[in-house]
């Protein structure tokens, strides 16, 4: 059983319908990377989840609890960091923290230990200045210490990487790795490297529904046979298995760049079988021939497609 | 209710911060003080501007010229300034997207409709406290001799009217986006009940006799008991308000 | 105006003076710290909240404050 649960959600904004019909499953300890385009529906998967918007239909559980619109009470296990977090401006991070935990009902000295724990964590300890002067690296590592404050059991990210410069991007994605013992992570991105870098588990949202779930290492496994590189001794033999009439089919694509050859078998029926049969017909023997590993950016292309 | 005590004290916070409650104090202050003040020195300015030829004479002025421009600066320049002041009390929450990741935290809704409208009534009771306090202090410093009745129960309407009014800014708050929209909406209510005002029979009920009697109450001209339909309907209407805003924001989509 | 008005009247300014003084350097070193504003620049509101006597430095806390 799943920390989060998501069952046939629905949800549609006038005539635009986001979601049809989700069906979403998070075990726990997980770092789980939600993928999808942008306006594929992940920000209001997200709102839902946490009470903020209201479903058309479909469930779904938080540790086993039914989330309804308007209510706050699944809240309690879960914490929040919007894509882009926005606090008070007149106050400084402490004062800030200090007001969630009070919202939480968290006892005075625990808010006051768990607060400075946490601007450690997050780089911001020695911060005396106000959250109004921050810089928008500052407020995602803030909105990430006031999501953990509650220790909460599932720590939600609506893409907290997506605006950041490649330094603030690694700095929120080390601090996502340190808290993963204690919490389970779901974080919504359309940066590709970041999920490579730092998930388990990734689910892609397309067209309303999961287009790809699973572990890492089982998606890619699963999508392993269709790319090839092979590498010849010269530039003529690349050329006379480029242009080999049996390859010449509207499922296989192919690209040349000097001696190397790329081929991608979009029929599932076609493996690489297929191509040694075809280099031993043209007499060629190449100088490599070696399955290639996808990476989640080609699949991410092959499911959206 | 805990929600409740600590968003509160976080709106004060925000007031003291954000200079807001400086701001309403030190109006109210400068009306308290200048009200005695105009209305002993006004005879003496009018005297000096007239001409050759014409003869200005006016009586010596009384507690009651006094007064007469505490209700009129209060009820005009007073209320328009804490409407102003107080018209982004949910818009720049909502705009800037600060409230949801409270809400996120197990912060109810109704807790953040109460606790703003308290705040409201608290910064409106201080200012209008302190600008009673100090009108009073200087008109029995100026002129001492004075009397005035049902004076304090004059104040009270005209506070009670406060109160009515922010009840109808917190439920413009919730039915719009912008402070622009919610200042729009206030501004047709109290229009609206200016014109119900044209109807004599109406005047009783009426909240808005809360803030034009007054003068009438310290004068005697007007009976104390004649207010007395239009304070409950105040006080229902306020609670209609406030409850309504707390129903339209719970179903807000945020 | 003589000096019996004046004293009679003293009561009165002083509190005022005190009030404009007080508005004026609050705003003033607001002025100063946060070099935001909604609109105008910084010597635009240094001489409003100096020298435009009480509306000068409400206009500028509710109108010209920069956000936080």
């Amino acid at each position: 059983m799943g920390i989060l649960e998501i069952k046939q959600l629905y949800k549609r904004f006038g005539h635009h319908e986001v979601l049809k019909g989700l069906d979403m499953d998070v075990p726990e300890h997980s770092i789980f990377g939600f993928v999808g385009q942008n306006g594929a529906g992940k920000t209001t998967t997200m709102k839902i989840i946490l009470g903020l918007l209201k479903a058309d239909s479909g469930s779904v559980t938080v540790c086993g609890e039914k989330v309804t619109y308007g209510e706050t009470k699944t809240n309690r296990n879960i914490g929040f960091v919007p894509d882009v977090p926005e606090f008070y401006g007149y106050m400084n991070p402490m004062e800030y923290l200090k007001l969630c935990g009070e919202i939480t009902g968290l006892p005075k000295n625990k808010i006051k230990s768990r607060s400075e724990e946490l601007l450690e964590l997050v780089g911001l300890k020695d911060e005396k200045r106000k959250i109004g002067q921050f810089s928008r690296g500052m407020k995602q590592r803030l909105g990430i210490a006031q999501a953990l404050l509650n220790e909460p059991k599932l720590l939600i990210c609506d893409e907290p990487t997506s605006a950041l410069d490649p330094i603030g991007r690694k700095e929120i994605l080390d601090i996502l790795l340190a808290a993963k013992g204690k919490t389970t992570i779901v974080f919504s991105t359309h940066i590709l490297s970041d999920v490579e870098r730092i998930c388990d588990h990734i689910a892609v949202l397309h067209d309303g529904k999961l287009a790809l779930c699973g572990t890492l290492s089982e998606i890619k496994k699963r999508h392993r046979h269709n790319g090839f590189i092979l590498e010849f001794e010269n530039e003529k033999d690349a050329f006379l298995f480029e242009n080999a009439e049996e390859l010449k089919q509207p499922s296989i694509s192919l690209s040349r760049d000097g001696t190397t050859v790329r081929v991608f078998l979009t029929d599932r029926n076609m493996d690489g079988h297929f191509l040694l049969s075809v280099l031993s017909q043209k007499r060629l023997v190449p100088l490599k021939f070696e399955v290639m590993e996808p990476t989640l950016e080609t699949l991410f292309v092959e499911v959206v497609r | 209710m805990r929600g409740y005590l600590v968003f509160l004290k976080k709106e004060i916070f925000e007031y003291t911060k954000t200079y807001k409650l400086l701001i309403m104090l030190v109006v109210f202050a400068i009306f308290g003080i200048t009200n005695p003040l105009i209305a002993k020195l006004l005879p003496e300015i009018l005297e000096s501007l007239a001409t050759d030829g014409v003869i200005i004479t006016l009586p010596d002025p009384t507690a009651y010229d006094a007064w007469e421009q505490f209700f009129k600066n209060a009820t005009q320049m007073g209320l328009i300034v804490t409407v102003i002041i107080f018209s982004g009390v949910l818009s720049s929450e909502l705009s800037k997207g600060t409230l949801i990741n409270l809400l996120t935290k197990g912060l109810s809704r109704t807790a953040v409709i109460l606790s703003k409208y308290t705040c409201m009534v608290l910064v409106w009771t201080a200012s209008i406290a302190l600008c009673f306090g100090l009108t009073y202090g200087y008109t029995v410093y100026l002129f001492p001799k004075d009397e005035t009745s049902n004076l304090l129960f004059s104040v009270f309407c005209l506070w009670l009217f406060g109160l009515f009014l922010l009840a109808v800014l917190i439920f413009s708050a919730t039915l719009t986006k912008s402070n622009y929209g919610c200042l729009l909406i206030t501004f047709v209510a109290v229009v609206a009940c200016m014109i119900m005002d044209i109807i004599p029979a109406m005047h009783r009920y009426n909240p808005i006799s809360l803030a034009t009697d007054n003068m009438g109450l310290i004068m005697n001209s007007i009976e104390v008991s004649s207010l007395y339909s239009a304070i409950l309907i105040s006080c229902l209407l306020s609670l209609i308000f406030v409850s309504l805003s707390v129903t339209i924001f719970r179903r807000k989509q945020l | 105006m003589d000096l019996s008005m004046l004293k009679e009247y003293l009561p009165f300014l002083i509190p005022l003076v005190i009030l404009q003084f007080a508005l004026s350097i609050t705003a003033l070193i607001h002025v100063l710290r946060h070099p935001h504003y909604r609109f105008g620049n910084k010597v635009m509101w240094v001489l409003v909240v100096m020298f435009i006597h009480f509306v000068g430095p409400i206009l500028y806390f509710a109108l010209g404050k920069g956000e936080d």
